[in-house]
């Protein structure tokens, strides 16, 4: 970058540095040396190892005791675990598939805040701004969604959600169609949201502090503009991951419990 | 020249985006001022709200995107 001159040059170089930054790549740039990942591993598979194992030894540790009454770090995710039970499982699907179903939204919920918060902290990734992730964990969706109906309702009960009560055929023939297709935009839709979400703040992030290499000394206060949207992205990982999680809950009530 | 008629249509994107958050977060919070005891429920209906309309905003600037790295 330091070779580049005009403004031009300097504009295509921050371009190039910022979206090599945010996309996948075969090595792992730390301070001092590349760690150059093997062929079947790219950065973001390193970050969701990393983050499983971050989960594995959060929630090992933690409640490793048998305490009656959680302390500490366990209370606090405790706290997280019964919001995500209560407000997001409960809320959607009543209290009996509520409770059954919680531990998929908890594990959706801490694993997508764990990849969030991973790409703020410096070194690490952003395995959520990368289309292949969110496609994976939006699968689960579709699939729990699929699987999940037919496994309650049966093949008949799972038609049926497409089908919806006193409409006339007319009608239905369209809306039959919409309504199966729109399962698999709904679930397309997820997907893009935190995808778009989480690599538009980092490009963003990026950007101001690009303006100072293009334009100089003179673009100086866009590293506050800089800081504040980094904050920002503190507050949008949990939102996000909770939107995440909201949303699949609610499009497998949908299709769960079609007259809701 | 791509680049540019990118960046028109992120513009038009937030313009959008805007209208659709600004009136829902006017709503939301006139309906808390009127009736602080149901904050909790509306901030839940708000947040989605606001999620879905995003989506909508985050894909068409996921097509500018793509238009500027084409």
């Amino acid at each position: 970058m330091a070779a580049a001159s005009t403004t031009a040059e300097r504009t295509q170089a921050v371009k190039d540095y910022v979206f090599s930054h945010v996309s996948n790549s075969d090595h792992w740039a730390l301070p001092f040396f590349d760690v150059h990942l093997p062929g079947w591993l790219t950065l973001h598979g390193l970050m969701l190892i990393v983050a499983a194992l971050i989960l594995i030894a959060l929630f090992g540790l933690a409640f490793r005791r048998n305490d009656r009454v959680p302390r500490g770090l366990a209370g606090a995710l405790e706290a997280i675990v019964k919001f995500v039970r209560d407000n997001i499982s409960i809320a959607n699907l009543g209290e009996e598939d509520g409770r059954r179903m919680a531990p998929l939204f908890c594990s959706l919920f801490f694993f997508v805040l764990t990849l969030n918060l991973m790409g703020i902290v410096p070194l690490f990734a952003t395995a959520t701004g990368n289309l292949g992730v969110t496609t994976a964990l939006a699968l689960v969706t579709l699939g729990v969604m699929i699987g999940g109906a037919i496994y309650k309702n049966g093949l008949i009960g799972f038609a049926k959600a497409f089908v919806p009560a006193g409409i006339p055929i007319p009608v239905l023939i369209i809306l039959a169609p919409i309504e199966f297709m729109g399962m698999f935009i709904k679930t397309f839709a997820l997907t893009i949201r935190l995808f778009a979400n989480m690599l538009a703040g980092h490009i963003v992030i990026f950007v101001l502090l690009g303006l100072v290499v293009i334009f100089g000394g003179i673009a100086l206060p866009s590293v506050v503009l800089a800081i504040g949207i980094d904050l920002l992205e503190v507050l949008i990982a949990p939102l996000q991951a909770y939107i995440f999680t909201l949303l699949s809950a609610m499009f497998i009530a949908q299709i769960h419990h079609p007259e809701h | 020249m791509t680049g540019t008629v990118a960046a028109i249509g992120a513009g038009l994107v937030a313009i959008g985006a805007a209208l659709g958050i600004g009136k829902l977060a006017a709503a939301s919070v006139e309906g808390i001022a009127r009736q602080p005891e149901a904050a909790a429920k509306i901030q839940g209906a708000m947040i989605i709200t606001a999620a879905l309309i995003e989506g909508v905003a985050l894909f068409a600037a996921v097509v500018c995107l793509l238009e500027v790295l084409k």
